[in-house]
């Protein structure tokens, strides 16, 4: 798994690239999101276009982000995640917690609604 | 084909082929993660073979990847002098998938009474929700002198009915 950061507006977007499935992939995030909320970034995108499936560990490493941002009062949102992806957001119950968003425009409306 | 240890990366996933009135695959490889991308590839290409639709192939590729998740982190634990085996069946519209693992097995009836869903930041826990939305029949048993197996099921709606057309493969 690849990730690749860039800034956009008063948001952060994690570019994500390759399958969520956790082992190594776990510890990167972490470590990418210690980083984000040490540097004050608290608005965060993860652009799952070019994530092909994720599992249910995969799943776990976007809660885990997903409850980093939050304690630090931010948010957290996806895009791009395809049909393969957001069925199993939907069987998991996930799209409750998740917001999903089909543009990258969209996505950074999330932020300016609060 | 047998799946041997070995220590060269393209010995690492083993394919077998058996072809007789119950078409059947094999696939063997190690416990890490990097390999559940060949699992994808093999049941999507498979399920395409028999004309499933792509809706019922994502699905059982979804199930299957989190059972072959599960064999590798709490069958196998990670260890990469254990393997993983998968044999994928077609019979007459429906595709299954038993996964082996080479742990010391573990008490499913707990598993299956366990209540869902987890906590909603519950970063564990749904792994049984996936195996059990996208198939039909998900089952848990013991095969003699193989260990367990975790059996998937998917029947595609739409295949019966194309597959009769013509042979697949």
């Amino acid at each position: 798994m690849k990730i690749t950061q860039r800034e956009v507006g008063n948001a952060v977007i994690l570019d994500l690239n390759g399958k969520l499935t956790g082992g190594p992939d776990a510890e990167t995030f972490r470590e990418v999101f210690k980083s984000l909320i040490d540097r004050g970034k608290k608005n965060i995108v993860v652009n799952l276009e070019k994530v092909s499936w994720i599992n249910s560990t995969g799943l776990g490493i976007l809660i885990s982000g997903y409850t980093s941002v939050r304690r630090g009062g931010g948010d957290l949102v996806i895009m791009h995640a395809s049909d393969r992806i957001e069925s199993i957001l939907y069987v998991t119950k996930l799209n409750l917690l998740f917001k999903s968003y089909e543009s990258e425009e969209s996505a950074l409306t999330a932020f300016d609604e609060k | 084909m047998k799946s041997e240890e070995s220590e060269s990366p393209q010995d690492d996933v083993s394919v077998a082929t058996m072809k007789d009135r119950r078409q059947q695959m094999e696939l063997t490889f190690p416990s890490d993660f990097k390999y559940l991308g060949a699992v994808d590839a093999a049941i999507q290409d498979l399920a395409r073979e028999f004309a499933f639709s792509q809706s019922s192939i994502n699905d059982l590729s979804a199930a299957l990847i989190e059972a072959c998740s599960n064999a590798i982190e709490h069958g196998n634990k990670f260890s990469k002098r254990k393997r993983v085996r998968v044999v994928l069946g077609f019979n007459g519209g429906s595709l299954s998938a038993c996964v082996f693992d080479q742990g010391a097995g573990f008490d499913y009836n707990k598993l299956l009474g366990r209540s869902l869903p987890p906590e909603p930041i519950s970063e564990r826990g749904r792994g049984l929700m996936i195996m059990q939305a996208f198939t039909d029949e998900l089952n848990f048993k013991y095969v003699a002198k193989k260990g367990l197996c975790v059996e998937l099921v998917k029947v595609d709606k739409d295949s019966t009915t194309k597959a009769e057309g013509g042979e697949a493969g």
